[in-house]
Order: C-alpha cells, then structure tokens, then sequence
C-alpha cells in the first residue's frame, strides 16, 4: 500500500532542547498509526512540524506524495486534524461549531448540511445540537472537538490525545467511532500516552521517548521485544523466603516479587509456564486463594527499553 | 468561502457578551451618566451669574463694541448669559464694589479699566472678557456676534474648570459637548478589542482555534480579510447605535456637517481596529490580557483628550502637547471639535491624516508579524 505520509530525519529544537530528535517514518494507507509515549516525548511536535505549523531544524514531510508546504492547500483540503486542546467557539452551538469549521473545506450548503448531521451522528452528540460548549461535560466536549476536525470527511486524520480526561464512556464511543473512519477509507495518525487505547486501536505503532523511536512494528512484534511472555500472579499468604527462592530458580522465571501477599512471577519465552507454575504449587503443598496470567503490555516494552514506566 | 467565514465571525462577535458589553453598552451608560451630571452642572450654571458693574457714561453709550457685547452676555433671557450688570455712576459703583455687591466694574476712557477688590475666579472672568473684547475690536473693527458667543463658552468652561488660562487664542470648548466628543472616540477605540478578539480566532500562534483555521486550505490572507471585515462592520454598527442615542436620546448637536462627522467616526474606527490589530499580533499574551490592554490603554488616552474634565487636556495640551499629538482619542474629539467651531476644514483633514498615519504605522508593524506561516514555537 502506498505511503500517505513519510517523514524524513525530522528535527525540531526549542533553543537548546530537542523536542523532536531525526525521526523518519512512514504512514501506509488505510491504517491507524500509533505515537504512543510518555508526556513531553515529542508527540505533539512532531504533528505540529508534519501540518507545517512549526519550523522544524531539519528533515523532510511528504504527504500523499508531495513536499507539505504551509500553502499546500490542495493537501490541506483532504486533512483533517483534532488538537490536543479543545478548540471551539463558545459563543457558537454545537451544530453552528461543526459546520463553521467543515465550511472552511466544504462550501456547498446542502452537502454541508449532510457532512454535519454525519459527523455528529458519528461522536453522538444527536441530542445536545443545541448546545454550548459551556453546557457539555468533558466527555461530549472532546466528542464536539472530534466531529470539528472530522466533519469534512478527509482522507488523513491526525488526532492528538483525543482521550485525555475522558469518562470511560466517552472514551469508548471515541474509539469507536475512529475505528470506524478508518474503516471508511480514512489513514489515522493516533497519538496517545494510553498503551491500553493503542492495544485496542492500532494496527501500528511508534514508541517515542525524548523525541526519539525507541521502538515501531505491529503490537505483537513489539510484545516480543519484551522478554517476558507471561506473568502470573498468585495471592498466596505467608510465604517462606526458601520457597520465594525456589521459585525464582524455576524454568523460564526471569523475575520473582512478592508484595502484601500477591506474588508476581514473569516468565521469560518458553511454553506451558502457567502449567508448570500450578504443579509446583501442588508438590510444594503451598495453598493459594487465585492465580491468573497476563500476557506483557506495551508498558513492559516500554520499561524494558527505556528502564522506566509509560504510566505518569 | 469569505461569506461564510464573515457571517460566522459576525455571529461570534454578537454573541460574545463582553465584547458587546465594551463596544455597545458601556458607551451608553456611560452617555447617559454624563448627560445626568452635566445637566446638574448647567443648571448650577445659570446662579453661577458674575455680578459687575458699567459705568455708563457717553464714552460708553459710544463704545459699539462693549455695547453689543455686554448686552449679549448680560441678557437677562438668555440661558448662557455670564453677567449680571448694573449699570451707573462710577461713584455707586465703587459704593457696591466697596459693599462686595459686584465683583468688579469697568469704566472707558481712551482704553478700558476694570476696577476690582480681590483676585477671584469671578474677577479673571471679568478681566478675560473684557480683554477679548478689546483684542477683537481693536483687530476688526466689527465685532461678529459668533465671537461673543464663543467669549461667553469659553468664560463657562473658566469658571468650571477653574483653571487660568493664559492662552486667550484658545477658543471656547464647550464643558458637555468635548466629553461626548470623547465619547465617541472612546467608542471607535473600544472597537479594537472587537478585532483583536477576530483576529485571535485565527491566529495559530495565538490560539488554538487559530491552528485548526491554520491547516485548512482557506489561505491565510482570505481568513484575516474575513474576519477583520466582520469586526469591522460590528465597530461601525456599535459608533452608530452611539450616535442615535446621544442625538436623539441625549439632545447632543455634532454640528450641521453630519457626513464629516460620520466620516471622522469611520476613520476613527478604523484606528481602533488598526489598534486591535496591532494588540493581537504583537502581543503573545491570553485573550483577557489582551482585552485589558486595549480597555485599560484606552481609558488613558480619553483621559489625556478631556473625558474626565477639561483641565486635564489642558495640561496635556500646555506642557506635553507629543502626548495629544499621538493620541488617536485626541485626533478624533479634536477633529469632532474643529468641525463644530470652525468654518475652514484644515484642522478637520489633519486629524483624519492624523489618524490614517496612526492606523497604517500599526497595521504595518503587525504586518510583519502576521506575514508568519510557519512559528517557531506555537
Ligand atoms: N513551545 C514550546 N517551547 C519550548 N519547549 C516546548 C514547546 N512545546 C513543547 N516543548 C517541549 O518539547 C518537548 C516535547 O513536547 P510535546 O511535543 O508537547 O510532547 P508530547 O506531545 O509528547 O507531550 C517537551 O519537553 C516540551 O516541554
Ligand atoms: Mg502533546
């Protein structure tokens, strides 16, 4: 599939900080790209220097083929884009918000009119039309700042932390609805500090951290960076330091913690861990209340990589 | 595309309470406070009467010009009359000067005397007057009665002002009307916060609607266009409403050239937007920063042009006149000034080119600014 948007040694500084730090990338069509990364990673930058909204140090941005460009309307006109911040006008209702913002793409009135009544449909925000943004929760309002970006129906999509402070019931409509844009043909750029929303999401995804990739591929060929393949946790009481060790020179066992009665026991590759964990167990005669295993996150790859957690 | 960006504008201009409160509302209240204290004030005015005397001997009864004059600004039916004469032998006089029943009185030989006991408000009145009417008539021979009217203002707003004005040239300012004049100019000015706001809205830098209008295909220049159209018709809509309130409502007169009048506004206006311009693009600062930048700068400069009293642009006018001479609120109230008092119009056009340099010098500063496509940092 043909590359929507390649990104070129890309550097941006902010005096002496490097924000942005000789990313290349691409982005194929059709697909949901993840930046996921912690806050201050560079995310928000790296849109920024792709819309030609920054200058940037160095580097090259091609969409759909040509040199992006501030005045490359044409390009502009099948791009649609969601800031991290809420951006609508107060003074406008929901209704008059996505309409103002899709007629700066959209000029006839009547396919206009349907675009809107879509796009709302979309975030479902049916039944508060009417509404000011002052009216709406936290929720709806992302939900409006979506359908704003959205409305005009482009080909590209970048949004920027969509989700940040979101009830969950949002947040699943949200993710939803982005699904379904790209099942309509739309290529999504995706950034997020969630790894759950990028599991969920992506077909593909870059990790950033201090302006750098650390780490790209689909979510299971980042799982397998992670040497874990499996953690199992076991709430079992009283616990001997002889038996914690045993456990610890067991097949695979890369890690042992043991925590307010919760141990938490990861495996590196290998097959039938849980298996082996549970006959263990039994022979030693150690009574346990629960045991569930749970395969590595992007978090652990994260960690993995960087030494340090994703999570704020 | 400009349609509906204009239209949009428009409605997020109306719909903004505070803007309107600045640009429509406060000018009225504020029209309306004035015209409450100034009727009092015109009102105490008519007992504020400066009892003098003549001595009304041939020289005198000779004399057209202190005739014409003083029975002008001593008739006892007109509202704007400043003296009450008495008339008699130089002797009663002195007797009622002696008893401080009159504050002074004037006898002529060859020249004019004035006679008085102390040095008063009421004494400076009568000594300005009486030298004006000498310089005039001394000047012209003829003296026109539009010059005696503009004594007998100039000698209210001494009194009320009581500031001793050495520069007799300066003519008369009436109290009320240079404060509704201010009140005008304050209005075009307010306007600025109307295109500063606009202007925000689209503006990457500055906010983050502007980021989304930044990445759409509608070319920058098309956006500013729009939306510094839009600002600009609410200005006008907001002058306007002004203008039939203090007329119909507050009995204001702007004099019988009423297009130049309308001319002044909408150039003043333009100055005000210049002014917003200007404010939005420069300063990197949040949008109610802003807003009290323009509100608090404006204040200052109707200060400095008389809308708290005239003395203070006297002062400005005396001791620091660059003040006044860069002031856009002084340009308009002066402009508005010079077309009620005078007949020739070069004081009128140096004002208006007054404040086009005013409007184009920021407008092109910001034009430095706003030419960006690309920020270093947004
Ligand atoms: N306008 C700016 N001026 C200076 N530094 C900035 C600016 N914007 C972002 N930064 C810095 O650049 C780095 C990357 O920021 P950003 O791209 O916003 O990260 P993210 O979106 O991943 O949270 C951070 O260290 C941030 O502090
Ligand atoms: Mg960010």
């Amino acid at each position: 599939m043909a590359n929507i948007i390649s990104v070129k040694n890309l550097t941006k500084e902010y005096g002496s900080l490097k924000a942005v730090d000789d990313l290349s990338f691409y982005v194929k069509e059709g697909e949901i790209l993840g930046l996921l990364g912690p806050n201050g990673s560079g995310k928000t930058t790296t849109i920024n220097s792709i819309l030609s909204l920054l200058k940037f140090n160095k580097g090259s941005i091609k969409i759909f083929g040509e040199e992006m460009k501030p005045d490359s309307y044409d390009i502009k006109s099948k791009i649609g884009v969601i800031f991290q911040e809420v951006s609508v006008f107060d003074e406008l209702t929901v209704y008059d918000n996505i309409d103002y913002f899709c007629g700066l793409y959209v000029s006839d009135k009547n396919t206009r009119i349907k675009y809107v009544e879509e796009a709302i449909e979309l975030v479902g925000l049916t039944d508060f039309k009417k509404f000011y943004p002052k009216q709406l929760s936290g929720g709806l309002l992302r939900r409006l700042n979506i359908a704003c970006g959205i409305a005009h129906k482009p080909k590209l999509i970048f949004l920027d932390e969509p989700t940040v402070a979101v009830d969950p019931q949002s947040r699943n409509s949200i993710l939803d609805g982005i699904k379904k844009l790209r099942d309509d043909g739309a290529t999504i750029v995706y950034t997020t500090h969630y790894m759950e929303e990028v599991e969920i999401l992506c077909d593909r995804v870059i990790i950033l951290d201090k302006g750098k990739i650390i780490a790209e591929g689909t979510i299971d060929e980042l799982k397998k960076l992670a040497n874990i393949e499996e953690k199992v946790t076991i709430e079992a009481y009283n616990l001997s330091e002889d038996f914690l060790h045993s456990v610890s020179e067991l097949k695979n066992v890369l890690e042992v913690k043991y925590v307010d009665g919760l141990l938490t026991i990861s495996f590196g590759k290998g097959k039938s861990n849980l298996i082996n964990i549970i006959e263990y167990l039994k022979e030693k005669k150690v009574d346990y209340n629960s045991i569930f295993s749970e395969r590595p996150t992007l978090n652990d790859v994260f960690l993995e990589l960087t030494g340090k957690d994703l999570r704020d | 595309m400009y349609f509906h960006i204009f239209i949009n504008s428009l409605k997020v201009l109306f719909k903004n309470k505070m803007l309107i409160f600045w640009t429509f509302i406060f000018p009225i209240v504020l029209g309306t406070l004035f015209n409450m204290a100034f009727s009092n004030i015109e009102k105490e005015e008519m007992f504020n009467i400066i009892d003098i005397g003549i001595v009304n001997d041939d020289n005198y009864k000779n004399n057209q010009a202190y005739n014409m004059a003083f029975s002008y600004l001593g008739n006892v039916d007109d509202d704007n009359r400043i003296f009450n004469i008495s008339y008699g032998s130089k002797d009663k006089l002195q007797d009622m000067l002696e008893k401080e029943d009159i504050s002074g009185y004037l006898y002529l030989d060859t020249t004019a005397h004035i006679i008085i006991k102390s040095n008063g408000i009421n004494e400076s009145v009568f000594k300005y007057v009486v030298e004006e009417i000498n310089t005039i008539s001394n000047g012209i021979q003829e003296l026109e009665f539009r010059s005696i009217e503009e004594i007998s203002k100039y000698a209210i707003s001494l009194m009320n002002s009581e500031v001793k004005v050495n520069d007799t040239t300066k003519k008369n300012m009436s109290y009320t009307m240079i404060e509704f004049y201010t009140l005008i100019a304050m209005t075009c000015l307010y306007g600025a916060t109307l295109s500063m706001y606009s202007l925000n809205q689209i503006l990457p830098n500055m906010s983050n609607k502007g980021k989304r209008v930044a990445v759409s295909p509608v070319s920058k220049f098309k956006m500013i266009l729009a939306s510094l159209g839009a600002s600009f018709i609410t200005q006008l809509i907001g002058v306007l409403l002004l203008f039939i309130y203090t007329i119909f409502i507050l009995n204001v007169d702007y004099g019988s050239n009423i297009f130049l009048v309308i001319l002044l506004a909408i150039v003043g206006s333009f100055s005000g937007l210049a002014l917003g311009v200007f404010v939005s693009s420069i300063l990197k600062k949040n949008e109610n920063t802003k807003l009290g930048f323009i509100i608090g700068i404006t204040m200052v400069y109707s200060f400095f042009a008389g809308m708290m009293g005239i003395t203070m642009k006297y002062i400005i006018d005396k001791n620091m006149p660059i003040i006044n001479k860069i002031n856009p609120v002084n340009m308009i109230t002066d402009g508005l000034y010079a077309l009620y008092y005078y007949d020739t119009l070069d004081r009128y056009i140096f004002n208006i080119i007054s404040l086009l340099i005013f409007s184009f010098i920021l407008i092109f500063i910001s034009f430095i600014f706003l030419r960006r496509q690309k920020y270093d940092s947004i």
